[in-house]
């Protein structure tokens, strides 16, 4: 039976839940283009993404898949173009500037992947971690509060030492103590590993989960490095500017790592098939879909009888 | 953050901007002092180089009765003071102390003598002072006789010794005066003034000689003398029956003078000789002086170099501010990365754009402070413009790191994709600048048709002008030097070298920021050039008239004949290489009433003299005569010199150099005279001139050296050659450092591209030839452009710019085509971005390539 038009107008009106409802950070259908000179990029487009308090997930894709721009609007150092983006409750798309200061202030932190880029060579490392502070305008404890940091890390031994006297390991876990000055409740780390050798990388990668762990903060880590997807709760896959395939990791019933790896279906159903698994089966343009009891199977297109 | 840490960490930017503000602001506060004190020089030689009588102020009444008299010495003092109480105040500091009174009577006939001589009756208050007796005695108390009927006064009076010859008197003579109220005057002493050469006694002149007058019609000259009277006498002077004047005369200290208090000054006079007036009881009180007149031209001359000083300092100022920016453009990159980061980490935009103003601060203000102490030490007068300019400085500098940063940083992630494509210039943009060429040229146009209007002082549409004349050629720069490169970088692409297509390709697509350089480079070598032309044009015009005024490097004159043995003297004294006798006078034209001035000369000799010259004669054969333009066209005519003769006209000459310059005028062959009475010497060689004046006792001798040196001698030409020079070579130290700034401005990029190439196989050589192609045509297109707007600024404002004060008089129109300076800077500056280059690449060669490339992925 077809509905009223009151009907559909009391369904218009009806507030619908929130996609995510109360995740830490939430992407909906997320777009971001970048606009030169005649030139249009569509580096995210219509993202989607659900990340809880306290997760550390990992992000992978291949160069250009848009995990940078990703991590650049939670930063909130990019607007994105269209889409609904929101970390901690706040909207990034309707934040002015004002609020975008606060929110890089006292809500993110990040690290990016060079790690001279993190730091400002001439400051010590003690005076790197206060600096996020002083910007903030706190007053007190920053000496205090960045000593502490620097002991969790690991790095309390360079705190009196410049960037140049540090090890590139030392390096980014000064940088990730820079990142937790202000007590955020996310940090976002892009390639945080990249420039390291593969035991400094653990390293580093241990101090990002020891913040997560002891400090509850969420930690969003872009990445190439498998050592470090593999060691997150969950790989998020990016291609094309949108989320394709998540890797959940759990433990087993004896102790082993079980990873599954899952496709995406957004909202509206839409999933990205893996490129190998259609190449296997050669299939192009259309597929037939067959509802079954408890799975949708997935055939090429039939050959189309021909006329003889 | 801490500023005092990022200053520490960029020294180097931080000492480059602090030197350039501190030098900046020197010649900015130091330059108009010392020109203003050039001035004041300037006006204090020009009053007291004029007559006293004419730079004085002189309060004058006559007296015409009994009832105006002025009998007392008492009566001159009170009313002395009177004057001075009501002085204006801008007077007050001019007029010195001392000054004297007087009481002169004038055109006070001999009787008898129809009017043809006349001995005036004078007091001065302080004659004890200024004049000795050297015959007879000092007049005393007058008395009385009877003439016709009447009881006169017999004045005791002295008179000056050549009055007694010109007026054939002696000593003891009394001298009946008037024609219908007599006097005798009694002479009884001669005197002569202890200093004749004071200035005062121009005042007093009349006292000193005899003054022949000619009357119009009359072949007799009258004469007038002033004879001195006692305080005695000046109790029996009256008005009745005399024109009797009384002065009081308040001389000008031109010590005290300074140039910015003209205009005050010509509004105080008027002023006093209202409030003198208003003094008047009987005969109305007047202020007599020719202080306005002497005020009006020298503010004539002091407009124009006004003009040109500001002209060149205003570029001046500019091209200093555009380079200080440049440092500052450094210092804000240097900045970027940790500016970038305090902004990622949650820096407001208020802490980033303060930490950057607050960093160039740091560097400025002391520079600013210590440049504007050290233009203390130039002497001159404190202006506006000496505090102004610092803070122009300061403000400019702070407030560009300030806004530029802000801009930059006004989004917190700040990618520049200017490498994927150049921004193209909006409608409305084009058409503002298509505007403001359009009106600069308008504006030329209209300067030309209009010249200066110098009565209303400072002509800012003068000033404007070649502002906008340079803004629209670096708009016409800026706009189409990528058009032709791109052209070159087509050929190139075709050529099978990769450098010339890689570097002019890299030129073509510069980043916006090769503007600033290019804003800087065009005016500091417009006004350069500019400066250079004016300064070369006046050097040369000075020349011109000084060989004008004396028409050979040596002269000499003489009233009288110079005698054949002086003349050989003077050929065999050592030093002297060419000697041509030549006869000057007056010569009857024709038959009639006209006469016509005229120089005797061998031509051909004279000819050779003037080798030097900036002008040249026309030879002139035997028989024939060089004439002015009023004499032309008369053919074959006689004159009467001596004895006639006929002369034929061979040529018109607008002038003889030295002699005539108008009015009617011939030049004639020597061979004209049968025996010439040579009154006149044409000297070459090297020879002191008083040596000379020893040989010619009767002549006098004026040399071409000595005539240039007192017209390059004014303090205002002296101040605007030295300005010009002064300003020429700031701004081309001013060109060369944009030129390096820009080179490091863009190092870093520079580099990453270098080591990128160098990875594809690109040689050190090659990466040099690179970077110099890359910088190259920026510069030349610059230097040719700002060549063309100096050489082209004074032709256009020519007309508008009256220079000839500088000159002798003589207008500085011929800009000659003399371009060595012009192009040896702009040479300079195109070998300097090349050796820049050149360095450029050879330091970064020392960097390894593997760093070089992995600082590149940062940004």
């Amino acid at each position: 039976m077809n509905p009223t038009l009151s009907e559909l107008e009391a369904d218009a009106t009806r507030e619908k839940a929130a996609f995510g409802g109360d995740a830490h950070i939430v992407c909906d259908n997320l777009v971001r283009i970048y606009k030169t000179e005649g030139v249009e990029v569509v580096a995210l487009q219509g993202l989607d993404l659900v990340i809880d308090k306290g997760e550390l997930v990992a992000i992978v894709g291949a160069s250009g898949s848009g995990k940078s721009t990703l991590l650049n609007v939670l930063s909130g150092l990019d607007v994105p173009t269209a889409g609904v983006a929101r970390v901690a409750g706040m909207d990034l798309l309707s934040m002015n500037a004002k609020d975008r200061l606060r929110y890089r202030r006292s809500v993110v932190g990040f690290i990016w992947q060079q790690t001279a880029r993190n730091l400002l060579p001439y400051l010590t490392a003690r005076e790197n971690v206060e600096l996020p502070m002083k910007l903030a305008g706190s007053r007190r404890g920053r000496r205090e509060r960045a000593e502490e940091l620097l002991e969790l890390l690991g790095v309390a031994s360079c705190a009196d030492r410049k960037t140049p006297e540090m090890s590139g390991g030392q390096q980014q876990r000064v940088a990730i103590a820079v990142a937790l000055a202000n007590s955020p409740q996310l940090i976002l780390a892009d390639e945080p590993t990249g420039e390291l050798d593969s035991e400094t990388s653990e390293q580093v990668f241990d101090a990002l989960r020891k913040a997560n762990r002891e400090l509850g903060v969420s930690v969003v880590i872009v990445t190439h490095d498998p050592l470090v997807s593999e060691q997150v709760d969950r790989t998020v896959g990016i291609r094309d500017g949108r989320t394709s395939s998540e890797t959940l990791r759990r433990e087993g019933a004896e102790g082993q790592i079980i990873a599954e790896e899952y496709a995406v279906l957004d909202r509206v159903g839409r999933l990205q098939l893996p490129r190998d698994f259609m190449n296997a089966l050669e299939m192009e343009r259309r597929v037939r879909l067959e509802l079954e009891s408890d799975h949708i199977g997935v055939w090429p297109a039939r050959e189309e009888p021909s006329d003889d | 953050m801490r500023i005092w840490l990022l200053a520490r960490e960029h020294l180097g930017t931080v000492a480059v901007l602090f030197v350039l503000t501190l030098s900046a602001c020197l010649l900015v506060a130091g330059l108009p002092r010392a020109t203003q004190s050039s001035y004041d020089e300037a006006l204090r030689r020009s009053l007291s180089d004029a007559p006293a009588v004419q730079a004085d102020l002189t309060v004058a009444v006559e007296s015409r009765g009994r009832g105006e008299d002025f009998l007392e010495r008492a009566q001159f003092d009170s009313r002395e003071r009177l004057w001075r109480e009501l002085l204006p105040p801008h007077l007050r500091p001019l007029t010195a102390a001392g000054g004297h009174m007087s009481a002169k009577t004038t055109l006070t006939p001999i009787t008898g003598t129809g009017g043809g001589t006349y001995l005036n009756l004078g007091w001065l208050s302080d004659a004890d002072r200024r004049v000795k007796w050297v015959q007879g005695r000092e007049p005393g108390a007058p008395a009385t006789m009877r003439y016709e009927g009447r009881t006169i006064p017999v004045f005791e009076a002295g008179v000056v010794a050549e009055a007694l010859r010109e007026l054939n008197l002696r000593i003891g003579q009394t001298v009946m005066i008037g024609e219908n109220d007599y006097a005798a005057v009694k002479l009884v002493g001669v005197f002569e003034a202890v200093s004749p050469g004071d200035r005062s006694w121009s005042h007093d002149d009349d006292l000193l000689n005899v003054t022949k007058i000619q009357p119009p019609g009359s072949l007799d000259f009258e004469k007038h003398v002033t004879a001195l009277l006692s305080d005695a006498g000046l109790r029996a002077l009256s008005g009745e029956g005399r024109n009797l004047t009384y002065r009081w005369v308040l001389p000008i200290d031109a010590r005290a003078a300074d140039a910015l208090a003209v205009p005050d000054l010509q509004a105080a006079v008027a002023e006093f000789d209202r409030v003198v007036g208003l003094q008047t009881t009987g005969s109305p009180y007047r202020v007599v002086t020719g202080l306005p007149k002497l005020l009006g031209d020298f503010l004539a001359a002091l407009s124009t170099a006004q003009t040109v000083v500001y002209l060149v300092l205003g570029g001046l100022l500019a091209v200093a501010l555009g380079v200080i920016l440049l440092a500052a453009q450094l210092l804000a990159d240097r900045l970027d990365h940790a500016l970038t980061l305090a902004r990622a980490r949650g820096g407001a935009l208020r802490q980033v754009a303060g930490t950057a103003a607050g960093l160039t601060a740091l560097a400025v203000v002391p520079g600013a402070v210590i440049g504007y102490a050290l233009s203390y030490l130039v002497p001159g007068p404190v202006l506006p413009v000496v505090h102004a300019g610092p803070l122009v400085v300061v403000l400019v500098a702070v407030g560009f790191a300030a806004v530029r940063l802000a801009l930059v940083h006004r989004t917190p992630l700040h990618e520049r994709r200017d490498d994927v494509a150049a921004a193209r210039p909006t409608a409305k943009r084009l058409t503002f600048e298509v505007l403001v060429v359009a009106l600069a040229l308008v504006g030329a146009y209209l300067l030309r048709a209009r010249g200066l209007d110098a009565s209303a002082g400072q002509d800012p549409f003068l000033l404007v002008v070649p502002v906008a004349l340079t803004v629209a050629a670096a708009l016409i720069t800026l706009r189409c030097y990528p058009y032709p490169l791109r052209l070159f970088a087509r050929l190139a692409a075709r050529g099978r070298a990769a450098v010339p297509f890689l570097g002019l390709t890299r030129a073509a697509r510069a980043r916006a920021a090769s503007v600033l350089p290019v804003l800087i480079l065009l005016p500091a070598l417009a006004v350069a050039v500019f400066a250079a032309v004016v300064s070369d044009g006046i050097a040369t015009t000075q020349r011109v008239a000084s060989w004008q005024q004396v028409g050979a490097p040596i002269r000499i004159t003489s009233g009288l004949e110079i005698p054949a043995e002086a003349i050989e003297r003077v050929r065999a004294l050592p030093g002297v290489e060419r000697v041509v006798p030549a006869q000057t006078g007056r010569v009857q034209v024709g038959f009639g009433a006209e006469r016509a001035e005229a120089i005797a000369v061998d031509v051909a000799q004279w000819r050779r003299l003037l080798d030097d010259a900036p002008f040249d004669l026309p030879p002139l054969p035997d028989g024939g005569a060089l004439v002015s333009p009023e004499l032309r066209g008369r053919g074959t005519f006689e004159i009467g010199w001596q004895k006639r003769a006929k002369v034929d006209t061979r040529g018109v000459i607008d002038s003889v150099p030295g002699f005539f310059t108008r009015g009617k005028f011939m030049i004639v062959p020597l061979s004209v005279q049968v025996r010439p009475a040579v009154n006149t010497l044409l000297v070459q060689g090297d020879v002191a001139i008083s040596e000379l004046a020893r040989l010619v006792p009767t002549g006098s001798v004026t040399s071409q050296k000595e005539a240039l040196a007192a017209i390059q001698d004014d303090p205002l030409t002296g101040t605007v050659r030295w300005a010009l020079v002064v300003v020429t070579v700031a701004l081309a130290v001013y060109a060369l450092l944009a030129v390096v700034l820009s080179l490091v401005i863009g190092a870093a990029e520079r580099g990453r591209a270098v080591s990128f190439l160098r990875t594809l196989g690109l040689s050190e050589r090659q990466a040099q030839r690179l970077t110099v192609l890359e910088i190259l045509p920026m510069i030349l297109v610059t230097a040719l452009v700002g060549l063309g707007l100096g050489l082209g600024l004074p032709a256009a404002l020519g007309p508008a710019v009256d220079l000839s004060s500088y000159a002798g008089d003589l207008p500085v129109g011929d800009y000659s085509p003399d371009l060595f300076l012009p192009s040896a800077l702009a040479a300079g500056l195109a070998v300097v971005a090349v050796l820049g280059a050149y360095a450029h690449t050879a330091i970064s060669r020392r960097r390894s390539l593997g760093a070089v490339l992995r600082v590149g992925d940062l940004v």
